[in-house]
């Protein structure tokens, strides 16, 4: 099978098409952040009437190929040739100007403002200084005919995500779109929302349109796309027809040598001890935008098991670990920690006393760039109180770097010089290290590409076994779930909806519970 | 009391202009996401310019029109480094501050020299032939069109999303270079505008560091009002009659006289920490990202 | 024109040197445009400034400690710019204890020392006032701590004009001189004092060691960096903001003690005409030194050093455009300003590259 992937290599350039000039064409685009050559000479052809996906795991660089289109990155070389004509993209409203707007992950739109207004900012038919108000009626009618029932009055942070994204591509087909760069917009819907989404799309195209889709899932490139383009490391690995794309050549691509390392096994589990570590009962905890996101959820965490939570992203889980870890007050409920009741303690408390937390988002919650790799250690309470006694803290940064292979010049360099999987591994060697009883994580590997992400799972559950640590993890990921739980519960509207021992769940009941 | 309520409203509106102005000025640019901290610096220069531009010329529309227009260079200058360069807003403020006092006393000094000599200075005197009706006409017209600009037209929308988040009103296809330049422009033209009302309607004499304190009054009474022009006319016309009667309200109370002057100060704090912990939050608590430094190619997650 | 961040940053002390030379080239045009002051003069002025320590040791020791002050919050990013209301907090409380009470009698050593600490104790609390509601509230502190400074000049002006106003002190409003047991010894061929010299070496010291080796200091600088960091460790981040800004405060107000017991010895009114104006011009010592403890005497130097010298061009021009002329602090305000700007805005290569990109259309 690998030699077969292989064979698709060669084709660096999308072979042409008959009767048709590319839409937009890339060639030599490079782009370099310190540290990291974000894009390495890319050269891509995109077709009109095409759905091209974009593939490549975290980090390869997708991101920051459609923002350079998108004219956000100014790209260091390169070219980029649109109908036809190199042309600079120095703004996305130079991009919009060409008929290129982009939907991404995280909404764009602004929530003080009306759907109008952030409508008309890109609308340059209407001069500066007309009322708003000018614009209900053409958006009020473009909604009706997408199929979309959308108020323009309304104020953004009123929507729920799902709307926030269809006022987004409401906006792209205002704005004469006709090439749609979607970045992961569609990536974190629920299932039946995306369905939706794939219908659009696809008459985009059918209509005339391009999509580019951006995606580190392989079956959703494989649903919609025409044409699949794989980034790894910032290079092209290959271009592929939707038609002669099969998921194990689509694998080879993305992951190249280390493929064979990427593995979805369980990992081995333990026997847990009969005593319960962690006991939540009957919790309620508020969202951010008022409302309960945990609804009356109990749980239990014995000695040496590993309980994973499953769930679509904004089901509770963030607000259900943060509680735990003290981090978000608790309105109704009890958290016991080792038999004692923790419900209004702090952070603090945990942190002296054997709580590891690896939170989501780990380079904005769990390190400081700015700071070295030793001070990074040195923060938690359990190393400094008082005058720091630096010389065993270096004694332990050191010994953690050789423990956990961090690759670093020394223990003083500033953790941005490093790389996203080695900042993962400070995070997670010194939450390890202070877990001396349970640790508390929230997509501990999000972030990471496939094969590092495979590694700091088998570090966390060697440490579950070697040491009798609890674990509780919650993550969105349901391949991690999988690979690396005991008990799996699953979460969905803040309510747990089911346990399930890992080595006798379904994976399609857990995914039908998740979107139920 | 002083003599009639006439002779009150006509005594406090020019200082009611000049400070009412200055701080819608003040708001404009701010809504705009430009924290600025430069506007005492550059109220004190506008009124060593006008002083000047009236010694040399007796004509007090150009004398006007050169503060307006020096100002809003300034505007021009703090919105372009801070929207074009990842800068901290507060350095360049604080920095165009201190240039903005010593340009004023070397603009104003070899006037205020020439006077001496016996040059006369062009005022403009708001009790006499009704100009003072004008200072309100003007003050209410400016408040109603910065209003409806800022919350009803496309560009307002542009402004306050520059505010919010300039990097995804970038995404929309605002151009926020474009958006800070116009409100920075305009705001500190109105800024220009009323250190000249200040210097040739209100006191009408100069010496050096005229002016230094009221720059910051005007930004007190901004953020009183949350920034929200119509508000302003309000808390504008408070800190007018303070600043106007403060001896004789301190008479009267039998209070130092230099509580009057900290009233405007202690109330644009209490001001803020209301709209920080009530409902008014979302309408009158400051743009999201004013003052944070803005820079396109930032790390987003 | 476009932005982008260098793969390398420059080394850090590039910036400062070629922000200096702009930003004096910057004032020379300035004062030669609008008063023809000739260069040559301004720059003799300059070298003056630079060459007389003895002269400068005033400013510098007032200056170097208010750098230290600010260094502390904003190496948490908590920006006070309230220097000035917690130096006129502290030379409140120093007039005090000169004033109205008898410990200068009793005991001058005592006395100055106290003085001193309690210039300390008034600077920190009038920082802590900021920093509350920028903790709890989130209330931004720049427009707090900067407002309150006016608060607390007009706080002092009601005193001097009021119950502290002075009972030999002719027409004029102001307190009366402080006894002279508590007049600061001079060092002998400086306009400083020991009491400035001592409390400046404790100072960097201490400072020194705090942000070294203690958790303090080190959950200031992560503070800075991400609070997030903190939060999720179990550290209170209001508490820290709350530790870093009334740290800051109480250093600063050692400088109205400073002041008071080693240069005016009187608060005359109005209290913001008469101010050193240490809490603004501290910030450019501060940003000058890029937050490095030991660039901080440096900064202050350079900067204190330019302060004289627009005294020393006032005194060598003298007269040059009238009697009323007190253009001094206005020279100074110009270097200051454009030196400070060009700073801030050269600041941005060490990181970032400016590209030019033409469009063909
Ligand atoms: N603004 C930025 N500054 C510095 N590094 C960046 C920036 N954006 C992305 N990177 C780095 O560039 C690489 C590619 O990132 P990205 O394009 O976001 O990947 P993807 O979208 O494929 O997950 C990563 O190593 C990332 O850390
Ligand atoms: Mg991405």
């Amino acid at each position: 099978m690998a030699a077969e992937a292989n064979n698709a290599k060669p084709t660096f350039l999308s072979p042409p098409q008959e009767g048709k000039e590319p839409i937009v064409s890339l060639r030599g685009i490079t782009k370099r952040f310190p540290g990291v050559i974000a894009l390495d000479h890319i050269d891509l052809d995109i077709y009109p009437g095409t759905v091209h996906a974009l593939l490549g795991e975290n980090g390869a660089g997708k991101s920051t190929l459609v923002k350079v289109l998108y004219g956000i990155y100014t790209p260091d070389e390169g070219e980029i040739i649109i109908n036809g004509r190199s042309t600079r993209l120095t703004s996305p409203a130079d991009a919009i100007s060409t008929g290129i707007v982009m939907v991404s992950q995280s909404p764009q739109i602004i929530d003080t403002l009306t759907v109008a207004e952030n409508i008309i900012l890109g609308l340059e038919k209407y001069n500066h200084f007309v009322p708003v108000t000018k614009v209900y009626k053409t958006i009020r009618e473009e909604s009706k005919r997408v199929g979309i029932k959308i108020e323009p009055g309304i104020e953004v942070w009123r929507l729920s995500y799902t709307q926030k994204q269809l006022v987004e591509i409401l906006r792209a087909i205002l704005l004469g779109a006709k090439v749609l760069l979607l970045d992961e917009a569609i990536t974190y819907l629920p299932i039946e929302e995306k369905k939706r989404f794939y219908k659009f799309i696809r008459q985009f195209a059918d209509e005339g349109g391009t999509v580019v889709l951006i995606t580190h899932k392989i079956y959703e490139a494989m649903d919609v796309a025409d044409k699949i383009t794989v980034l790894r490391r910032g290079k092209v690995a290959g271009h592929l027809d939707r038609k002669e794309a099969t998921i194990e050549k689509i694998r080879a691509l993305m992951f190249g040598e280390r493929s064979a390392e990427i593995t979805y096994e369980r990992l081995p589990t333990a026997q847990p001890e009969p005593n319960t570590v962690l006991e939540v009962k009957d919790l309620w905890v508020m969202g951010d935008f008022g409302g309960y996101a945990v609804q009356g959820v109990s749980l239990e965490v014995k000695e040496g098991e590993v309980l994973g939570i499953a769930g679509v992203a904004g089901n509770g889980q963030k607000e259900l670990i943060q509680a735990i870890m003290r981090l978000r007050p608790v309105i109704k409920g009890k958290i016991m920690y080792n038999g004692e009741d923790i419900t209004r303690k702090t952070t603090y408390y945990l942190r002296i006393n054997g709580v590891g937390y690896i939170p989501d988002l780990p380079a904005k919650y769990g390190v400081s760039i700015e700071n070295s790799i030793i001070e990074n250690i040195a923060v938690l309470p359990v190393y400094s109180r008082g005058i720091i006694n630096w010389d065993k803290i270096r004694e332990l940064t050191l010994k953690l770097i050789k423990e956990f292979e961090i690759k670093t010049p020394s223990p003083d360099t500033p953790v941005k010089f490093l790389s996203g999987g080695n900042i993962m591994k400070v995070l997670v060697a010194r939450e390890l290290t202070v877990a001396t009883n349970l640790l508390v994580a929230y997509n501990p590997t999000r972030a990471l590409d496939e094969a590092t992400a495979i590694k700091v799972r088998k570090i966390i559950k060697d440490k579950v076994l070697k040491n009798k640590v609890s674990a509780i993890i919650a993550s969105e990921d349901l391949d991690e779930i999988f690979q690396i739980s005991d008990r799996i519960a699953v979460m969905n509207s803040g309510k747990i909806v089911g346990v399930f021992p890992a080595d006798k769940a379904k994976r399609e009941e857990i995914e039908h519970l998740m979107v139920m | 009391m002083p003599g009639s309520i006439a002779s009150f409203i006509i005594g406090v509106s020019s200082i009611f202009l000049a400070y009412y102005l200055a701080a819608v000025g003040h708001g404009l640019m701010e809504k705009s996401g430009v924290l600025n901290l430069a506007i005492d610096g550059v109220f004190t220069l506008g009124v060593a310019v006008a002083f000047a531009i009236s010694v040399y010329t007796f004509s007090v529309p150009l004398a006007t029109f050169i503060a307006m227009i020096v100002a809003a260079m300034f505007g021009l200058m703090l919105a372009f480094i801070t929207t074009k360069l990842p800068i901290s807003h507060g350095a360049a403020g604080l920095s165009t501050m201190f240039l903005g006092y010593g340009l004023a006393a070397l603009v104003g000094l070899p006037a205020r020299q020439l006077q001496i000599n016996g040059r006369s200075l062009a005022t403009i005197q708001p009790s006499l032939g009704g100009t003072w009706v004008w200072f309100y006409v003007v003050a209410f017209a400016v408040a109603v069109g910065i209003w409806y600009l800022v919350e009803k037209t496309k560009i307002g929308a542009a402004i306050r999303a520059a505010g919010e988040n300039p990097a995804s009103a970038e995404a929309l296809g605002v151009n926020v270079l474009a958006v800070r330049l116009f409100a920075s422009g305009v705001g500190y033209a109105l800024i220009g505008i009323g250190a000249a009302v200040f210097e040739l309607a209100y006191t009408q004499v100069w010496s050096q560091g005229a002016g230094m304190g009221y720059g910051w009054i005007a930004f007190a009474i901004s953020l009183s009002a949350g920034r929200h022009p119509i508000l302003i006319i309000i808390s504008a016309m408070i800190f007018a009659v303070l600043d106007k009667y403060r001896f004789l309200i301190a008479a009267i109370y039998n209070l130092p006289p230099d509580v009057g002057k900290m009233l405007p100060f202690v109330a644009a704090i209490a001001a803020m920490i209301i709209f920080m912990v009530t409902p008014l939050r979302r309408k009158l608590a400051p743009p999201k990202s004013l003052g944070k430094i803005y820079f396109r190619e930032e790390r987003s997650v | 024109m476009v932005i982008v961040r260098r793969v390398k940053p420059l080394p850090y002390w590039i910036i400062p040197i070629i922000a200096l030379l702009a930003g004096i080239a910057i004032s020379v045009i300035i004062l030669y445009v609008l008063m023809g002051a000739s260069p040559a003069a301004v720059l003799s002025a300059i070298v003056y400034g630079f060459t007389r320590p003895g002269v400068v040791a005033k400013t510098f020791v007032a200056l170097t400690i208010v750098g230290i002050a600010l260094l502390v919050s904003f190496k948490g990013s908590i920006w006070n710019i309230g220097g000035e209301g917690q130096i006129t907090f502290g030379l409140m409380a120093a007039t005090w204890v000169a004033l109205f009470t008898a410990l200068p009698y009793i005991n001058p050593g005592l006395a100055q020392a106290s003085m001193i600490l309690l210039a300390m104790v008034a600077g920190g609390i009038w920082a802590l006032l900021a920093a509350l509601p920028r903790a709890y509230l989130g209330l931004d502190e720049v427009p707090v701590t900067l407002i309150m400074n006016y608060i607390a000049y007009y706080i002092v002006d009601i005193l001097v004009r009021g119950p502290w106003l002075g009972k030999h002190v002719y027409n004029y409003i102001r307190t009366d001189t402080i006894p002279s047991q508590v007049m600061f010894p001079q060092v002998p061929g400086t306009t400083m004092t020991w009491d400035g010299l001592f409390l400046l070496i404790i100072l960097l010291v201490g400072v020194w060691y705090l942000l070294k080796n203690t958790s303090i200091g080190l959950r200031i600088k992560i503070l800075g960096n991400n609070p997030n960091l903190l939060r999720s460790s179990g550290i209170s981040v209001p508490l820290m903001v709350i530790v870093a800004l009334t740290i800051s405060g109480f250093i600063a107000g050692s400088v109205g003690a400073l002041y008071l017991g080693g240069d005016v010895y009187r608060i005359s009114y109005p209290v913001e005409v008469h101010t050193a104006n240490y809490g603004y011009t501290g910030i450019l010592v501060a940003w000058l030194s890029m937050l490095e403890l030991i660039a901080v005497p440096i900064a202050a130097y350079i900067v204190s050093a330019l302060y004289t010298a627009g005294i020393q061009y006032q005194i060598l021009v003298g007269g040059h455009l009238g009697q009323l002329i007190t253009a001094g602090s206005a020279i100074v305000d110009v270097f200051i300003g454009s030196i400070l700007l060009m700073y801030t805005i050269l600041i941005t290569i060490s990181e970032y590259k400016i590209k030019i990109i033409v469009k063909k259309r």
